[in-house]
């Protein structure tokens, strides 16, 4: 979505929420203080509308299973899963504008690091297109690359031949696949990854991501700790009750 | 017929008998998938068909106007006709292994027991033992009623032989005319169960709050029996905010009484009347309240949040003004409070 006058500040409550639709695509605007956010208009979990959230000016809690997120980040709080997609706001006088988050921006595993690292890692990232049904990568292939969803849907496969099962699937702008890229020791893909929609994917090559990270440590840090919060949710049995 | 579950991060495969609800078999196959009422009105378990035939069980179900995409079903109404691939849209764990495992089950209503003028007690015994955690329910079938209902145990005990519910009287609601009309006692009964995430158990260190109104308090009873019979309430605090009408509206006043303990405290809170004289002194072992049940709740939790689990059950306006005391007032984060919107 290219920037667009959404609202106008007088028609977001203080501390309050309001569900604006700019090009079709609806989303939330938060007002927090003197500051302005604009996220995706429903739960991640099952599309609840979160405008009917409860939201206290700095953190939104979903009322349906009560997922929170940082106003502020989009980042996951509590027992939400995933974190909220946002996008950009600026404010001239009364007006709001929004624009799209490039996917890595948005990601989960890339959101709120430093902007200068941020910008080195969507240089090293290719735009790749894929049509629907083509595979991305397969068992057993080496797993130089991990990818950021930009839109589309992609399917994974474990097992090999007659006896395949499927293992999972993406669907949101930002969710990142192929992580044994990040990680050492893992040169292979241990599962197979097959666009199921015509899908847009960034490629970025895991050694060079790495470099990239350890010259910014703090970075570096959030994004490994989030990686290893990524893994275990594919891993876990069910969570603590 | 073979049930294939592809959900975001792995898939699930099981048997399903023929007029066994999807959620129903992928729940006895310890797979978590998800659901909140498992009767057809919440929409939780909504999942899209990929491949296979289904059929529904309940056309006209409440949870029916969450589906919006082609292909997608409630999992709590509907059963396959043929192998089927499904897909959930979210993250599918394998139930923990200590989890008390749902199945089908019958059993016999025994009694019938007027509680207050619109609200009765009622017992069936089961065919065979189960287990279930305390805070649990099941999903009941009256004959000739469509779909299932779902009710909170009121005992617990390990395993139960004999089940108890609470069933407030709604004019027009297909079950609890059944049970009213006096064709209930006697009748066999088929359940599916134990449900439900709010589960009270002994190895939780936390102070218990439990927030209920009306017909709500049955689970809460056995969150509390099992938490008394346990001596949790030797080593944490326990708070009891049970809402209702009027005294007349209210029950189990003996047997709350019966739980007394040092740090539970138990509040009945009366809305739409003041505390009639002669309340505190027929308990003195319990406190009265005016006010709604979240109000009375908030005015008598400021300060004492530390180390708190929440339960909250009832009507759903009741239940999510009390979320919102919780979240705004108490800032309790979301895996401190636990209910099932089942009503």
């Amino acid at each position: 979505m290219a920037r667009k006058l959404i609202c106008r500040t007088s028609e977001v409550p203080a501390n309050g929420l309001k569900e604006c639709e700019g090009d079709g695509v609806r989303l939330l605007v938060a007002n927090s203080g003197n500051e302005y956010f604009a996220v995706q208009a429903q739960c991640p979990h099952q599309d609840v509308p979160l405008c009917e959230g409860i939201y206290d000016g700095s953190v939104l809690v979903c009322h349906q299973h009560l997922w929170q997120w940082d106003i502020r980040t989009g980042a996951a709080m509590g027992i939400a899963e995933m974190p909220l997609q946002r996008y950009d706001v600026t404010v001239e006088g009364d007006a709001i504008y929004v624009g799209s988050q490039g996917a890595i921006d948005v990601g989960e595993l890339f959101n709120g690091i430093g902007a200068g690292t941020l910008q080195a890692l969507v240089q090293l990232a290719r735009r790749e297109e894929f049509a629907a049904g083509s595979v991305i990568y397969k068992l057993g292939d080496p797993a130089e690359d991990f990818f950021v969803l930009e839109s589309g849907r992609v399917e994974f496969q474990i097992g090999r031949d007659e006896r395949v099962n499927p293992a999972g699937f993406i669907l949101r702008k930002g969710e990142v696949f192929g992580w044994a890229a990040l990680l050492e020791n893992h040169p292979q893909r241990i599962a197979s990854a097959k666009a199921l929609e015509a899908s847009a994917l960034l490629r970025v090559n895991g050694k060079q991501a790495l470099k990239l990270l350890e010259s910014d440590p703090a970075a570096g840090f959030l994004v490994m700790r989030r990686l290893s919060g990524l893994i275990a949710r594919f891993l876990a049995a069910a969570g603590a009750r | 017929m073979r049930i294939q579950v592809n959900a975001r991060n792995r898939a699930f495969q099981f048997e399903a008998a023929a007029g066994e609800k999807i959620l129903y078999a992928g729940l006895r196959a310890q797979a978590g998938l998800p659901y909140e009422c498992a009767t057809g009105t919440c929409g939780t378990c909504k999942a899209k068909l990929i491949s296979g035939e289904l059929d529904d069980g309940w056309p006209q179900a409440p949870g029916r106007k969450y589906l919006k995409a082609e292909g997608e079903f409630l999992m709590c109404q509907s059963e396959a006709r043929t192998d089927a691939s499904i897909e959930v849209a979210s993250f599918v764990y394998p139930m923990d292994t200590g989890a008390c495992r749902a199945d089908a089950l019958a059993g016999t209503v025994r009694s019938v027991r007027a509680l207050t003028h619109d609200v009765s007690a009622v017992g069936v015994d089961l065919e065979a033992p189960c287990e279930f955690d305390a805070g649990q329910f099941m999903a009941i079938k009256a004959p000739g009623v469509q779909g299932m209902r779902g009710y909170s145990m009121v005992n617990w005990d390990q395993p139960a032989r004999r089940l108890e519910f609470v069933v407030k009287r709604k004019p027009g609601g297909g079950f609890s005319e059944w049970l009213f009309s006096g064709a209930a006692a006697g009748a066999r009964v088929e359940m599916f169960g134990p449900l439900g995430k709010a589960t009270f158990y002994p190895a939780l260190q936390k102070n218990l709050l439990c927030i209920a109104g009306g017909s709500g308090v049955a689970g809460m009873m056995s969150i509390l029996s099992r938490a008394c019979r346990e001596g949790h309430f030797d080593r944490h605090d326990g708070y009891l905010f049970f809402g209702v009408r009027t005294m007349r509206d209210a029950f189990f006043l003996e047997e709350l009484s019966a739980l007394r303990h040092d740090r539970l405290a138990i509040t009945i809170a009366l809305s739409d009347e003041d505390v009639p004289e002669g309340a505190a002194a027929g308990y003195p072992d319990l406190t009265f309240a005016r006010g709604l049940v979240h109000e009375v709740a908030k005015r008598e939790m400021a300060g004492r949040y530390q180390n708190v689990r929440a339960y909250l059950a009832g009507p759903p306006p009741a239940v999510d003004a009390a979320i919102r005391v919780l979240l705004l007032e108490a800032k309790l984060t979301g895996d401190a409070i636990r209910y099932d919107k089942f009503s």
